[in-house]
Order: structure tokens, then C-alpha cells, then sequence
């Protein structure tokens, strides 16, 4: 089975967050056994943020890191359980809001696709960058 | 040459009124007062000052038959008060409004009353002074009528009603003295005496005498027309109102009280001395609940006026001196305050004690006026330095032998002024100035010029108050030694103080 | 980024300021859309950058350069070295171009250290005459983001972590080397130097926090003089971009001994403009600060000041300017600071008004504050945008939930002190 960073490069639109990973020096990371929960948004919800707010990301790897961080959970959860639960712990420390009461949300993002089964982890695709706060 | 001093206003009121230009209204009134205030000077330093008697005096005879006799003069009682007045018309014709309605009729009654004030101090005939008396009467009452605040028409009557029932009784007063005496030939007062009378008549006079003119002055209860008439009056006619006209009262009932029945005096002198520190506490404490500071001042000047009263009944030489000196400095104080709040009305849109506050701002209160006001509070008080302190000195100081209550109550009272006019400024100058309100208008440098120069004055008088009493030593020497030694029978044992303790005022 | 919306999804909000949630869901700001408005406040927020470009010079020099200098009489003596910093924001050499002027301090600020308002005089002669800007109001607002402290971030965590101490201890020992006397003091007092090296982290951040804002209000405006910024929501909405630009800037603090770098916060660390500066500073210097005698006093043992941190109202929105521009510092320090460079239309715009130049620091300290309303209208935009949904989502529970939030923060200010009801009248001034 592919890690989550494989399913990220194989899958059309995740080319910014891969760069975004890429940069951050976070692929060795996501590679590792883990096992990871990720929150991935797509290429249209990085084009959503207003101008100048990735490059500034991407020049800075540490911050870029820390917004990355606050997409992933550590361990393996499913949609169903992430409901049950809803919220967990990211690796940035913020906690992230879960709600199932008309789809799948996470904080503010609706997933678009879920439970995408990877080597270490499971992905979630988000329709929005999530952010601490 | 004192019919200058009336035919001064009068020129000046007849040029206003037939000149068809309103724009010209004021300056020709400004420059008729000013030339009046200037040859006023003039007098001062032409006045002998070691001469008791009239001064200047002009006689012409006008209605024979009925002994009316155009006779002007002035003495020691009459020259500061006559100078009061040019100074207090010229600052309330220069403190009148800009955008005024009715200029021309504004600035014409102004300076007829003012003309008739001063004839009322420069008469030395008994009915000439009841024709000036009666003749600021009206335009007084115009001026509050239709200039005057929301109140102006109730306000307006009340003094007319009042006003005019005080002549009636000064002008029966007078008859009574002429026709009840056998030998009358004028009205004139060196020719007229109310000697050959039983004392129980001259009682009779002299207590209607009293009553007209303390309800001039005004004397508690004879008072209540007073403030309505100050409150709702403008605060240029306020000053004259108050600075000047009460003064006629008191002017009055020194002049002829004393002069007139000088026999009969220590009979009505202890129920007046004790009206008078009735009126000094009444005015004090209804001060102290007033919520408007223009009212305050108001009964603030009701009090005021008590000393006077109490010096006048005392009439010792140094009493009447205080009584005169009094007169003066009240005037100046009393057109102060009336001007400072009237400032104040102006700029903040009101005069509610509730409403005011931290005036003393820099930024966006009015700091020179509130300042100022603070000063005049302070004089007003009795605060050593000032000249109501040196005037309320001498008071106290002459009428405590002869009547040592009323003068200790007056005394205590002066410590109710500073009661009132620490609640005034502490409320008003004083805590934190709302910025929801604080959106006032700048006080412009002409604007303050007759608050610093009376301000100047007060202070001046306050350190060298000789400037003041001077002028009218011998003559009050004079009258206190008329009058028969009836005061000192009631306290035998205290002599009136020497003179010369007053030369040199410890300030 | 902000949309009008058409038709509200969701019934009217009944709060008592329903008028301004309303605004705010159809995308504008808190401060009511006038030409007046935008006049004024884009005239203050240039009247503002212009020290506030010396403020965050001066600050980095003093937490990098001056850092311990037991006698710190020269800290406001900002050396040519960091007068001439680039600006990471502004210039050819900017990481994110934001103002198309220069990276170096801005002319007006130069001419006016060497002139001030006596004239040429040696810079002491400036100086104690106190006539230059005034470090203190910059100073002041350091001191209330240091002393309230707990407002979201993870900075004030991280000054009391082991890594920073040993950072700090580093740093400490580098710069007094060669200095037994006060090494031997360090070695009597730690904890006093620590704090006061955590004090210094905050001159770092407070110094990063504006180096931003300088040239975005300098942008700001020179579009409104090009007439390509003509409303109060556009001017909002450029602040909200300009947080969203920069929100991923590091915040640091470095200490230069010579040419020697030592890391107390590293940029490693993660610390980002938006959460560990912008976020802490509003609620620090807008919302909260500390009650400083005005013309008004304090009593805390009658109950006059809060228990709570968090409950403290004395920020700019809620300030009274009056009194406190007429006794109160450090404010009245940064009206002096913005008289000396306003435009001319605002200089005109306040001659007319009121007592012109008597009362002019008041009347530009209201025009501030309606400034800052529109700062913080863009901060809760943005909040809103990262955190919650956008003003034209479809879903009526999204709606709903932008709704909980600007009735939220609009409860901040139903307490009398708050100044948004007479922002809302052009003639509070």
C-alpha cells in the first residue's frame, strides 16, 4: 500500500500542499510508520487564502510546518470514529473541532472525500486550509 | 458739569434710536458709555477729596410751586456709585450680544436707564430722585420683556408691579416729610428736614420710606421679584440690574433714611440691622439649594446687599464708610459673576448645576473663564486680597460695636458664601468635562476683556483698598456725626473705632 | 476575500448592536461607510506609520542591539544600522512587497529627527527637550503585551520553557562576558535578568508586529491619494489581506553581539506574526491594556478596576480620548507623535472643527480610534474568514455560526466604555 505521501503525489490536486510539504521538510515525517491522520486540502483550498499568504508560508519552513502540523492527528481514525469523538489532538497541539451532523466537517472545511486508507495512515480531503484559533 | 454725565447717555440713547443704521447701533452706544465712563474719571480726579460736602452742584429751578428744583451735586456717598455706573453701563453695552433683535431700541433703553441711574445719585432734590427713580423703571422693564429668558414676561411684571410700588411709597414718604413739616419751601435736600415732626410721624415716614426702597434693594421678604428679574434677565441688564439699580435702594436709605430722620433712625436701626443678617442668611442658604448657577448668584446678591443694611443701621462712621465701600464692591463682583455665567451660559448651552462640569479643561472647556469665575467666588467670599473682603471688613468692623449679633451672624453667613461657591465651582470648574457635551465654542479675547478688566479692578481695591474708601471718608465722617449719638446708647460701652486703624489694612 | 450578500439565509439578529452585525455579514466595517470616514482614517493610519517606522526600528534595536545595557540613557539613539533596515515588507529587496516606496525610515521621519519642532540641535538637545518621537507610547504597548499575557499563541509558554532559559542564559553570559560585575549580579539575581530578557522578547515582537503594519498603512495611503482605495469595506478589506499576507511571518528574537547572532527565539520555534504578534497585540493595546490616570482615577480596592485580566476595558476602543488626551500617557504621546505628520487635508479637516489647533490632539485621537475600529472590523473579518465560514455560504448553519461569532464579539462592547455607538456619528469628534 502507498504511504500518504505517495497517495498525495499520485492524486490529481494536492500539487500545492505536496510543494507545501515538500518545503517544510515534513516528507521524511509523513513517510514514517506512524501511524497519521491527515487532513488534505486540495489545490482549490489553497487558491482560496488571499495572495501572498503561501508565499510568505513557503518562505518561512518553521510556520509553514506548524499550519501543516495543525492537519494532522496522530494515529489512525476513521470518519465514523472522528464523529464519535469530536475533536482531537493535532500534532501542531490545537485542538481540531469534528462535526457530523450534516456531512463530515472538520472545523470549518467539509470533507470531500474520506477515509482514504494509506500504508501509515488514513486522508481526508478538506475543501479548506484549517487553521489554529 | 454734572449734566454731562447725564446728557452723556442720552445724546448717545437719542442718536442710537434716530440713526437708521443697526450696524451702528452698538458702536455708538459703546462710545457714548465709554466717553460717560472716561469724564466719570474725570470727576474722580477732580473731586476734593478732603471736603465732606456736595461737590460740582448745579441748581436750576424747573416746577417752583411744587419745590421741584433741578439740582445735581455729588459727594463722598454718591461720586463711587456714580462712577459704578458708567463703568457697569460700559461693560454691559460692551457684553451685549452681537446678533441682538431690535439693536437700536436695545442699546437706547440701556443707556436712558442708565442716565436715570446716575440722575437718581447726582439729584439733590427729593423728587427730581423719584423722576429718575421712575425713569430707568421702564426701559429696565422692557429690557427684561423682550430680551429677557423664557420666563421674561412674568419676570418683567413682577419687577414693574414691585418696582413701581416702591417709587409710590418713596414719593408718599417724601410728600408726608414736606407737607407735614411747617416750613417747606423746596425738596431740595439742604432746604427740606423732617425735624419739626413728632417722632411718631416721622416713624410713620420713615417706615414707608424703608419699605420702598427695600424692596430695591431687596430686603428679605420684599425680595421675591428680585431673582426672577436677574435670572431672566440678559446678562448685560442682569449687571446693571444687579450692580447698579439695588444700589439706589441702599443709596437711598443712606442719603435720606440718615439725612431725613436722623433722630428717628436708632428706632428702626436694630429691626433693619436684624433684617439685614436675616437677609445675609436667607440669601446664603437659598444659594446654597439653588440648581442654577445664574439663580445662585442672584440670591447670592440678596445676601450681599444684608451687610449694606446692617452698616447703614449701625451708622457709625466707619459703617456707612463700609456700607458705601460695600456698595461698590458688590456692584463690581456681582457684574463679575454675571458675566462670567452669562459666558458660560453662552458657550455651554446651559446653566444647570447637574449638567456643568470640569470647565476648568484646557483642551475643550473654558479655562480662563472658569478661572476667573473661581476669582470671583473667591471675592465674592470675602477672600482677604480681594475687595470684598476689605469692604466686608470695614462692615463688620464699624457695625460690631453697635450691633454685635447681627453683624456676628452676617459674619458667619460670609462663611455660607464660601460654602455656595465651593459647590458652584467644584461642580462646575471642577471634575471631569463629559466629551458628549464638551463641544463648546472658544471663548474669543474680547469676549473676556470686561470679565480680566472688573477681575483687575477687584483685585487692585482688594490690595489698596484707600483707592476706595477715600473718596467718601469724610463725607460718611460727616453724616455719622449727625446723626444724634442714639447707637452708642445701645452699646454704650464700645467706642467706634478710630479711623486710622483703617489706614493701613493688614492684607 | 469579504462579499456582499444578497439576501440574509437567516433571521434578523436581535442583538443590541444588530445594525453593525448586519453590516459586518454583508461585508462591511464596524466604522460606517463615509467619505468622511475613509478620509480620516486613511490620513491617521499615514500619520501613524510614519512613527510607528521609527517604533519598530527602535524597538528591534533595543531587543537585539541594546538588550541589557544596565544603563539604557542612549535606547531611543537608534544607530544609522538600523535606521536603514530594509523593511521586509516595503522595497526591491522585500520579501512580500507590500508598499511600492522605499525599505529604508521614511524621509518625513528622517527630516523630522533632525529638525523636530525647535529646529537643528544636537540629537541630546532633541532629546531632552522631548522634542522627537515618543519610544514611551511604543514602550507602553510592549509593557501590555507582556503584562497580560495569556492571549492565545504560544509565546508566553514558550518564555518560560527550559529551551528559552537556556537560550536566555546563553545570551546573558555572551553579552556581559569580560563583565564580572554584572555576571556576579546575574549569578545573585537569575530570575531578574530572565524577566528581563523576556521583556526584551516582547520589544522583538512588538517591533516585527509593526514593521508590517508601517508599510501596509503607508500603501493604504498612497492608494487613496491615486483614488484607487474609495471606501471605508475596501480599506478593511486591504488590512484583512494584509493580515492574511503576512499571517505566517516568523516572530523572533535575535541578540547581535558584533557579528555574532545568538538565537533566543529561534524562527525554528514556529512562531508566526499572526497568531504570536498580531492576535495578542489587538487584545493587549485595543481591548485591554491598564487604567492610566487621566483627568480620571482608579480606585482597584473600591472595585473600579476588574479582577480579571481579561475583563480589562481600557484599550483604545473603549478610551474616553478626552481625558486622556488632555493628562493621560502614554495616548496623548502618540497623538503628539501623529500631529506631527498628518496630511494636509486632515491638518485642514480639523481647523475647521471644533477649536481647530487648540483641541487637535483630541480630535485626531477620536479620528484614531475610529481607525482602530476599522483595524479591528479587519481583524474579526479575518478571524471570521480563517476560522469560520464564508459571508455568502449557502448553509444556513454556517450562517448561523458567523452570526454566533460577530454577536460574540460584538458583546465586547455592550459595556458603557465602548466607544462603537459614537463612531457610528460624524459628529463625535
Amino acid at each position: 500500500m502507498p504511504t500518504i505521501v505517495d497517495i498525495a503525489v499520485s492524486n490529481e490536486g494536492f500539487s500545492t500542499l505536496v510543494a507545501a510539504v515538500q518545503a517544510a521538510g515534513l516528507v521524511e515525517a509523513l513517510q514514517s510508520p506512524g501511524p497519521f491522520t491527515v487532513f488534505a486540502p486540495n489545490d482549490d483550498a489553497f487558491a482560496k487564502l488571499p495572495p501572498g499568504t503561501v508565499q510568505t508560508l513557503v518562505q518561512n519552513p518553521p510556520q509553514l510546518g506548524r499550519i501543516l502540523k495543525f492537519h494532522v492527528v496522530s494515529g489512525k481514525y476513521t470518519k465514523d470514529e472522528l464523529i464519535r469523538l469530536g475533536s482531537v489532538e493535532s500534532l501542531e497541539g490545537a485542538p481540531i473541532p469534528i462535526d457530523g451532523t450534516e456531512g463530515f466537517e472538520v472545523k470549518n472545511a467539509t470533507v470531500l472525500a474520506a477515509d482514504i486508507e494509506a500504508d501509515n495512515g488514513i486522508v481526508h480531503v478538506l475543501d479548506n486550509v484549517i487553521l489554529m484559533g | 458739569m454734572l449734566s454731562l454725565l447725564l446728557a452723556i447717555p442720552v445724546l448717545g440713547a437719542i442718536a442710537v434710536s434716530l440713526l437708521p443704521r443697526r450696524d451702528l447701533a452698538k458702536p455708538i452706544a459703546l462710545t457714548s458709555a465709554a466717553i460717560g465712563f472716561v469724564f466719570s474719571l474725570f470727576l474722580l480726579t477732580q473731586f476734593d477729596l478732603t471736603q465732606a460736602g456736595v461737590q460740582f452742584a448745579e441748581s436750576v429751578a424747573w416746577v417752583e410751586p411744587i419745590g421741584l428744583n433741578y439740582s445735581l451735586g455729588v459727594d463722598g456717598l454718591s461720586l463711587p456709585l456714580v462712577a459704578l455706573n458708567t463703568l457697569l453701563t460700559l461693560v454691559a453695552i460692551y457684553s451685549s450680544r452681537d446678533d441682538l433683535d431690535r439693536p437700536q431700541l436695545y442699546y437706547a433703553l440701556l443707556l436712558f436707564a442708565s442716565a436715570g441711574v446716575g440722575g437718581a445719585f447726582l439729584a439733590q432734590n427729593l423728587l427730581l430722585f423719584v423722576i429718575f427713580f421712575e425713569v430707568e423703571l421702564v426701559p429696565i422693564y422692557l429690557l427684561i420683556a423682550i430680551w429677557g429668558g423664557s420666563r421674561r414676561g412674568y419676570a418683567a411684571t413682577k419687577f414693574l408691579l414691585y418696582t413701581a410700588l416702591s417709587g409710590i411709597l418713596i414719593l408718599a414718604s417724601f410728600l408726608g416729610v414736606a407737607w407735614l413739616s411747617g416750613d417747606f419751601t423746596s425738596f431740595d435736600y439742604d432746604a427740606i428736614s423732617a425735624d419739626g415732626l413728632s417722632q411718631k410721624t416721622q416713624l410713620w415716614l420713615l417706615t414707608t420710606l424703608v419699605i420702598g426702597l427695600g424692596i430695591k434693594i431687596p430686603l428679605v421678604p420684599l425680595h421675591t421679584w428680585s431673582p426672577d428679574a436677574y435670572v431672566e434677565s440678559s446678562p448685560p441688564v442682569a449687571i446693571l440690574l444687579g450692580g447698579v439699580l439695588a444700589k439706589m435702594g441702599s443709596y437711598g436709605l443712606l442719603r435720606f433714611g440718615l439725612d431725613l430722620f436722623p433722630d428717628t433712625w436708632h428706632l428702626v436701626a436694630p429691626g433693619l440691622a436684624i433684617i439685614g443678617a436675616f437677609s445675609v442668611m436667607y440669601g446664603s442658604l437659598a444659594a446654597i439649594a439653588q440648581k442654577d448657577i445664574k439663580r445662585m448668584v442672584a440670591y447670592s446678591s440678596i445676601g450681599h446687599m444684608g451687610y449694606i443694611l446692617v452698616a447703614i443701621a449701625a451708622g457709625t462712621e466707619l459703617s456707612i464708610l463700609g456700607g458705601v465701600a460695600q456698595m461698590v464692591a458688590h456692584g463690581l463682583i456681582l457684574a463679575l459673576l454675571f458675566n462670567l455665567v452669562g459666558l458660560v451660559e453662552t458657550k455651554a448651552g446651559t446653566r444647570d448645576l447637574d449638567a456643568l462640569n470640569g470647565l476648568l479643561n484646557p483642551v475643550r472647556g473654558l479655562p480662563l473663564v472658569s478661572s476667573l469665575l473661581i476669582a470671583a467666588g473667591m471675592a465674592s467670599a470675602g477672600i482677604p486680597g480681594m475687595v470684598g473682603f476689605a469692604a466686608e471688613f470695614i462692615v463688620f468692623q464699624g457695625s460690631f460695636p453697635v450691633f454685635p449679633i447681627p453683624t456676628l451672624l452676617c459674619i458667619l453667613s460670609s462663611g455660607l458664601t464660601a460654602v455656595y461657591f465651593v459647590i458652584l465651582l467644584n461642580r462646575t470648574c471642577f471634575g471631569k468635562l463629559n466629551n458628549k457635551l464638551a463641544y463648546y465654542d472658544r471663548v474669543t479675547w474680547p469676549e473676556r476683556v470686561p470679565a480680566l478688566v472688573l477681575t483687575a479692578i477687584v483685585l487692585i481695591l482688594g490690595v489698596q483698598p484707600n483707592w476706595l474708601v477715600d473718596w467718601m471718608e469724610p463725607t460718611s465722617a460727616q453724616l455719622a456725626a449727625s446723626l444724634p449719638s442714639a447707637p452708642v446708647a445701645i452699646a454704650p460701652a464700645t467706642e467706634a473705632p478710630e479711623l486710622a486703624t483703617l489706614r493701613s489694612p493688614q492684607l | 476575500m469579504v462579499q456582499a450578500v444578497n439576501r440574509p439565509a437567516i433571521p434578523e439578529s436581535q442583538h443590541p448592536y444588530a445594525d453593525i452585525i448586519h453590516r459586518l455579514e454583508a461585508g462591511g466595517s464596524m466604522l460606517p461607510d463615509t467619505p468622511e470616514n475613509l478620509m480620516q482614517i486613511i490620513g491617521i493610519y499615514k500619520a501613524y506609520a510614519v512613527p510607528m517606522d521609527f517604533y519598530w526600528r527602535d524597538l528591534l534595536y533595543i531587543a537585539e542591539k541594546v538588550f541589557l545595557n544596565p544603563v539604557p540613557a542612549f535606547k531611543y539613539f537608534i544607530s544609522k544600522e538600523y535606521l536603514d533596515r530594509p523593511n521586509s515588507y516595503a522595497g526591491d529587496s522585500a520579501d512580500l512587497r507590500i508598499w511600492r516606496g522605499e525599505a529604508d525610515a521614511h524621509p518625513e521621519l528622517r527630516e523630522f529627527m533632525a529638525r523636530g519642532e525647535t529646529g537643528k540641535l544636537p540629537k541630546l538637545a532633541h532629546h531632552l527637550w522631548h522634542d522627537r518621537v515618543n519610544m514611551e507610547f511604543a514602550e507602553a504597548c510592549m509593557r501590555a503585551m507582556l503584562w497580560h499575557q495569556g492571549m492565545g499563541g504560544r509565546f508566553y509558554d514558550y518564555l518560560e520553557s527550559d529551551e528559552y532559559v537556556a537560550n536566555a542564559d546563553r545570551a546573558i553570559k555572551a553579552y556581559f562576558k569580560g563583565n564580572p560585575a554584572m555576571l556576579g549580579l546575574y549569578k545573585l539575581f537569575p530570575t531578574m535578568f530572565l524577566e528581563k530578557v523576556r521583556e526584551l522578547s516582547y520589544y522583538a515582537n512588538l517591533g516585527l508586529f509593526w514593521e508590517v503594519m508601517a508599510p501596509v498603512f503607508f500603501e493604504m495611503s498612497d492608494l487613496y491619494d491615486e483614488g484607487k482605495m474609495t471606501t471605508v469595506p475596501e480599506a478593511m478589506d486591504f488590512l484583512v489581506n494584509g493580515i492574511f499576507a503576512v499571517a505566517g511571518r516568523p516572530i523572533y528574537h535575535h541578540l547581535y553581539i558584533g557579528d555574532e547572532c545568538i538565537e533566543i527565539i529561534p524562527k525554528s520555534a514556529g512562531f508566526t506574526w499572526l497568531y504570536e504578534a498580531a492576535l495578542p497585540y489587538v487584545e493587549a493595546v485595543f481591548y485591554r491594556t491598564a487604567p492610566f490616570r487621566g483627568t480620571k482615577s482608579y480606585n482597584a480596592q473600591a472595585g473600579q478596576v476588574p479582577e480579571q485580566q481579561k475583563d480589562f476595558h481600557y484599550g483604545i476602543l473603549y478610551a474616553d480620548v478626552f481625558p486622556v488626551g488632555t493628562a493621560g500617557i502614554p495616548p496623548t504621546l502618540l497623538m503628539q507623535d501623529m500631529l506631527h505628520f498628518l496630511p494636509d487635508y486632515l491638518r485642514e479637516y480639523y481647523d475647521e472643527h471644533c477649536r481647530g489647533d487648540d483641541d487637535i490632539l483630541i480630535q485626531l485621537g477620536i479620528t484614531f480610534q475610529r481607525s482602530m475600529y476599522n483595524v479591528t472590523s479587519a481583524v474579526i473579518q479575518a478571524l471570521r474568514g480563517a476560522l469560520l465560514y464564508p459571508l455568502d455560504d449557502p448553509n444556513p448553519r454556517h450562517r448561523q455560526a458567523n452570526r454566533q461569532f460577530f454577536e460574540s464579539q460584538m458583546d465586547r462592547f455592550l459595556r458603557p466604555e465602548a466607544r462603537l455607538r459614537d463612531i457610528q456619528r460624524r459628529d463625535y469628534r
